[in-house]
């Protein structure tokens, strides 16, 4: 096995500095009666070229396409030779959280530097090194909402919210029940105003906006902010796609009081849905109650700035049942790449993408609309995504585009009967104008290829 | 090793008007702008202006501040800080993973699935336990799934119970996971070898006496909703009565969690299913040579008994068997189960991170049945020999053979005022990451060495040659020790102010 520096010499050398006769002699803490007692029913193991030549055959059983129209949480976009590059080093990928901070300042300066970032982003005060993903995001964020408002017990979560990131902050609520999660319904593709009046009272710690949510229309947090700071809730905007904060305003800056979500867009892949990057930035007042690693600057002996884990006494290995969460490995790769894409980008990178994106998706969208059986749901400002009702049968559609190596946008109905019959669709700077043209022409021949079929 | 230059903040280093990207030409009309005026970008703070070799050299510049594994040994202990193969790098980045779309069609992504279904078949035989999910992102959130099927398994029955025992000896996990899934934690008393007390202590200084796992059975009974152990236990001793406890606990019906974050003792040697263990999580990014990235990310399956079957997450992967002409090899197809009623739900947005996935997958393939087990036991003589290299030396807190992980305290070096701490920064004088160090909370001023098995001899004499130097200098000259570090880029850092006085980000001066 070639990872194991194993030789018949220096085996026996360290067996016999050991004292036993052989390595399943150390085995003799683990009864009898516990050992597995044959070996694993498992294939042998493989060398690289056999390995390497198994798992590209995997990898080759996906279907790759020219392009995708679909984003729905997981957007394509196109990222930087350099990150790549840089993450490679061993420095970064093979070491683990800076316990150490005096032989770790690379990773803890990195993630001091990537909360400047996200707060930049999101215009708020406070974040932390990463959360798991979007889903996780969410959840930590309502229950740190919870903690923050003190004796108020409901979350309101809108129906915009991705509908994954819903199920997941069920699955986590279910054990409290001290805790309620209610949904806001929506009108005209934005959280509905006239039902969140209705369910906003006392007992609501905070509500759960997509910003921009999962139809691709942009919430008025300014407008929401009102009427739930005064019931005196917490307003928590969710952004599935970061390069959102390119386009609309930071959320702290439009009435949010805390901005979580799925920052993947940010120098990743798809990657069949992970490792993404959830985040989660806060108010300084509420620094306190923030989960997982966070990072801080100080001195050294000598007077030299550096960096160390700080704010401990929220965190699991001090605080046991009583910490803030649970959470201890986080997302750190994925959060260096995404700090590295922000260093790439600069504010003018940021910027020009975001346009480019909205650019690309209003010419989908009305190159679209010139076709007779897409039509418009409503009418909200988006970003690089939007809804259309299709006259058509989706399965037809999709197979069609499927046979052109196309992914067609996502079959609302699978997450909204409401929304039976319509498409989210998607164009980000990847999508060129003549792949735009491909689609729209094949969607054009859909009944024709249908029959053919 | 390390760069000696100070490198500034980024941000102190932006000049208006660089750019480290291009962007590609417009090819359709410029967007209009329908935006509200309120929610139009209003700009940036602190985004920074480099040119792309700028942000090169300071990332470059960043990384020589850090030790990695391919440094040399990285002994942290519950850590396990194993070789991370360069294949399954290369692998993992393979377009056809990392292209692929988590809402695509199943027909579409059949080599993603077919993986996770062979991942999870790796796992089931590893562990003897024939229910697993994949989708937890780290240790934590297993943690936090395991104890929520457990959950599920009692609200199923009637009630959901009220209490989770936990050792002392446990990682802090699993108290604030059982906390976030609505449990009140009672602790469990060890003894002094880290396995579970089945008797009550009493603490011979305060003379307080703390209930053992009998008497809590016996009062709690029909409250406990399970016990999370960890196993072998952080002292790195198997719990050798592991049987016996997973009985007591079953008579109750209560279950039993196995933290797995030390199966790197346990591969082809042993498997939590044969002792009686319901559900438990692994950590591919400790045993199964996935990179720890600074922090993550990792991934955190659970493994559980049938009986916990029908509340595992949704989705669940599917095999059909497609039917062949006689003497053919028979075909699969694979999809996603959606329809599980009593599922927990979902833990993970998606799938959970399945990059990782793909690397442990690799490493499985590689080592295969035999590798996996040599592993193991490479493993445990590396412990072993670092053991008996340094006793004597340093004060073995268990004077028995140890499996994957060796667990020493600061007693002998206290009387010179040498402690723990200084120790570990001493280490990094010498050029090697410290070992954990304060943990397990069990046993005063702990040194938890892990060296796992990709340490070669020659590495473990260079890093017992230095630890045994450092025993001298903390008798002959206990201020080096104090004063350590002096050779890293910087010195023992204030985290008291750090913490009082919070600066969490950079602001414009």
């Amino acid at each position: 096995m070639r990872y194991l520096p194993s030789s018949p010499v220096e085996d026996q050398a360290l067996l016999d500095a050991i004292g036993v006769p052989a390595a399943e002699s150390l085995l003799a803490g683990i009864p009898e009666a516990l050992r597995l007692g044959r070996e694993l029913d498992l294939p042998e193991g493989g060398s690289e070229q056999e390995v390497a030549w198994q798992m590209m055959g995997q990898a080759n059983r996906n279907m790759r396409f020219c392009a995708q129209f679909l984003g729905a949480g997981a957007y394509d976009h196109f990222v930087p030779s350099a990150i790549d590059a840089l993450i490679s080093r061993q420095e970064w990928f093979t070491a683990y959280t800076p316990y150490q901070p005096e032989i770790s300042q690379g990773t803890l300066q990195h993630i001091f530097e990537y909360q400047t970032l996200i707060c930049d982003l999101t215009g708020l005060e406070v974040t932390n090194a990463s959360l798991y993903d979007g889903g996780t995001a969410c959840v930590e964020a309502a229950l740190m909402a919870v903690r923050v408002a003190k004796k108020r017990s409901t979350v309101l979560v809108s129906r915009g919210l991705h509908p994954m990131y819903r199920e997941v902050l069920k699955t986590n609520f279910a054990p409290h029940d001290d805790l309620h999660l209610v949904e806001v319904g929506l009108k005209d593709g934005v959280t509905d105003l006239a039902d969140l009046a209705a369910k906003l009272n006392g007992d609501v710690a905070a509500v759960l906006v997509g910003y921009p949510n999962f139809l691709g229309a942009v919430e008025d947090l300014t407008a929401l902010a009102a009427p739930i700071h005064a019931a005196g809730a917490l307003l928590v905007s969710v952004t599935q796609e970061a390069f959102a904060f390119g386009w609309f305003e930071a959320p702290g800056r439009a009435g949010a009081d805390m901005a979580c979500g799925e920052a993947m867009s940010l120098g990743n892949k798809p990657n069949f849905g992970g490792p993404f990057l959830g985040f989660l930035a806060v108010k300084d007042a509420h620094k306190r109650e923030i989960p997982g690693r966070v990072v801080g600057q100080t001195k050294d002996l000598e007077g030299r700035t550096g960096y160390v884990l700080t704010l401990t006494a929220r965190e699991q290995h001090i605080r046991r049942d009583k910490a803030t969460s649970n959470i201890c490995s986080n997302q750190g790769l994925v959060a260096l790449r995404a700090n590295i894409f922000m260093h790439l980008a600069g504010p003018a990178g940021l910027t020009g993408l975001a346009e480019l994106n909205a650019a690309k998706a209003q010419h989908l969208r009305e190159r679209l609309l010139e076709l007779p059986d897409l039509e418009p749901v409503f009418d909200q400002p988006f970003f690089n995504e939007f809804v259309l009702r299709y006259q058509g049968d989706y399965a037809a559609l999709e197979a069609a585009c499927l046979k052109e190596s196309l992914l067609p946008g996502l079959d609302l109905g699978r997450f909204y009967p409401e929304y039976q019959g319509c498409i989210l669709w998607c164009a980000t700077e990847l999508h060129t104008r003549q792949m735009i043209e491909s689609l729209v022409e094949i969607l054009a021949r859909v009944p024709v290829l249908a029959e053919e079929v | 090793m390390f760069l000696r230059q100070r490198e500034p903040l980024s941000f102190e280093r932006s000049v208006p008007g660089k750019r480290g990207m291009d962007l590609p030409k417009a090819d359709v009309p410029a967007a209009r702008d329908t935006r509200p005026a309120h929610l139009k970008r209003s700009g940036f703070a602190a985004l920074p202006e480099l040119s792309e070799v700028e942000v090169i050299r300071h990332f470059t510049r960043l990384s020589k501040w850090n030790y990695g594994v391919d440094d040399g040994i990285y002994p942290l202990g519950s850590c396990t800080m194993k070789h991370n193969p360069r294949l399954n790098e290369k692998v993992a980045g393979l377009p056809g993973f990392t292209d692929s779309h988590p809402m695509a069609p199943d027909a579409l992504v059949q080599g993603n699935l077919e993986l996770i279904y062979d991942l999870q078949a790796w796992l089931q035989e590893i562990t003897g336990l024939p229910g697993v999910t994949l989708q937890p992102s780290a240790g934590a959130a297993g943690e936090l799934t395991g104890v929520m099927l457990i959950r599920a398994y009692h609200v199923s029955r009637g009630a959901k119970r009220r209490v989770i025992l936990i050792p002392d000896s446990g990682h802090g996990t699993n108290p604030a996971t059982a906390a976030m899934a609505g449990y009140e934690v009672v602790e469990l008393p060890s003894l002094p070898d880290g396995t579970i007390a089945f008797d009550d202590v009493t603490d011979p200084a305060s003379g307080k006496t703390r209930k053992g796992l009998r008497t809590l059975v016996a009062e709690l009974g029909p409250e406990i909703a399970g016990a999370m152990i960890t196993n072998p236990n952080t002292v790195g001793v198997f719990e050798y009565r592991f049987k016996e406890v997973s009985d007591l606990l079953h008579s109750v019906d209560a279950l039993v969690y196995m933290d797995g974050a030390n199966m790197n003792a346990l591969v082809g040697v042993a498997r939590p299913g044969d002792f009686g263990v319901d559900v438990m999580h692994l950590n591919l990014h400790k045993t199964f040579s996935t990179p720890h990235g600074g922090g993550g990310p990792g991934a955190g399956p659970v493994c559980c008994a049938e009986r916990l079957m029908p509340f595992l997450p949704v989705p669940v992967v599917v095999r059909d068997t497609v039917k062949v002409g006689e003497g053919e090899v028979p075909r699969h197809t694979y999809r996603w189960d959606w329809d599980r009623p009593e599922s927990i739900g979902k833990v993970h947005t998606f799938y959970g991170n399945f990059g990782i996935l793909v690397r442990a997958m690799t490493y499985c393939l590689s080592h295969g049945s035999d590798g996996l087990k040599a592993a193991t036991l490479r493993a445990i003589v590396n412990a072993n020999y670092i053991r008996v290299r340094l006793k004597g030396a340093y004060s073995l807190h268990i004077d028995s053979p140890s499996l994957h992980e060796v667990v020493f305290s600061d007693t002998l070096q206290a009387k010179h005022d040498v402690h723990t701490l200084d120790i570990a920064k001493r280490l990094i004088d010498h050029g090697y990451h410290p070992p954990t160090i304060y943990f397990p909370l069990i046993v005063p001023g702990a040194l938890m060495i892990e060296p796992t098995e990709s340490e070669g001899k020659d590495e473990l004499d260079a890093f017992c040659d230095t630890m045994l130097q450092i025993a001298r200098e903390a008798e002959e000259n206990p201020d080096l020790l104090h004063q350590a570090p002096v050779l890293a880029p910087l010195r023992r850092l204030d985290e008291t102010t750090a913490a009082r006085k919070p600066v969490l980000r950079w602001t414009k001066p």
